[in-house]
């Protein structure tokens, strides 16, 4: 089964459930579903910056796994960071995340 | 030592893609204006139109309509802040590069979006350097017919 994340909540979503759950399951091939793409809003795009730590491994785990990474572009204009993004990294709307999942279309859509 | 350029288009504080798209979004919803180009579109799809009025040889006013996309509506905006008060040929000069350069913080994928607000504006432009009617050409009386 193919998903998507979209993470729209903040509070401990990206610390705890990403960076405690999905990323380190992810890292060892036992998530248990190929995730094809993450979507993040608002405060959740600090992990797409250069240097974050969390990030850092994510983004490693994308380039490996073809897996989609894309920041909400007016989330990440409102915090000043749609340029300091790792390399590669989109920012976007919901036009440009249906467009980049449409060659590797999930099965669900999970909101986090 | 050179003296720094008074008119509008260099003497506005930088400003930020997200202060200009807030702007920006509520100014796409007004009408448009008396002199309006040609509707412009890029290879993704995106749409932006401009409208503008006139004082003289000079920008009074600007509008535009444009796709819902944050960092084109910014650029459009950029441009109806800054070019009101300048002259004609002054703002024919500006280019997508221009506003690029005046608008850090938009990762390079996003800075087409500058090319397309900048077409749309000289579209607007072109029209308003059209002659209107009422103005006393009289090198167009040549083409009125005989019998007007």
């Amino acid at each position: 089964m193919k998903v998507a994340y979209i993470f729209a909540t903040q509070r401990h979503n990206v610390s705890y459930v990403l960076a405690k759950m999905i990323l380190p399951q992810l890292e060892q091939d036992r998530h248990g579903a190929d995730v094809v793409g993450m979507f993040f809003f608002e405060d959740n795009n600090y992990v797409l910056v250069k240097g974050n730590p969390i990030g850092e491994r994510l983004h490693k785990v994308a380039q490996q796994k073809g897996m989609l990474l894309m920041g909400c572009d007016q989330c990440c204009y409102e915090r000043e960071i749609a340029d300091k993004l790792f390399d590669g990294v989109p920012i976007g709307c919901f036009p440009d995340l249906y467009k980049a999942l449409s060659g590797n279309m999930p099965d669900q859509v999970i909101t986090l | 030592m050179t003296a720094t350029c008074r008119e509008p288009c260099c003497t506005q504080p930088t400003l930020s893609v997200s202060e200009l798209f807030e702007r920006g979004f509520r100014r796409s919803r007004e009408m448009p204006l008396t002199v309006a180009g040609e509707a412009q579109i890029n290879n993704e799809g995106h749409v932006a139109r401009f409208s503008l009025d006139l004082a003289g040889d000079r920008i009074a006013q600007l509008r535009f309509q444009a796709s819902p996309c944050a960092t084109l509506i910014a650029y459009c905006e950029l441009i109806a802040e800054t070019l009101p008060g300048s002259r004609l040929d002054i703002a024919r000069a500006l280019s997508g590069a221009d506003l690029v350069q005046k608008l850090p913080g938009v990762p390079a994928m996003k800075r087409d979006r500058a090319a397309l607000a900048a077409a749309a504006l000289h579209s607007a432009l072109v029209v308003a350097s059209l002659p209107r009617s009422g103005d006393s050409d009289e090198s167009r009386l040549h083409l009125r017919h005989p019998a007007a």
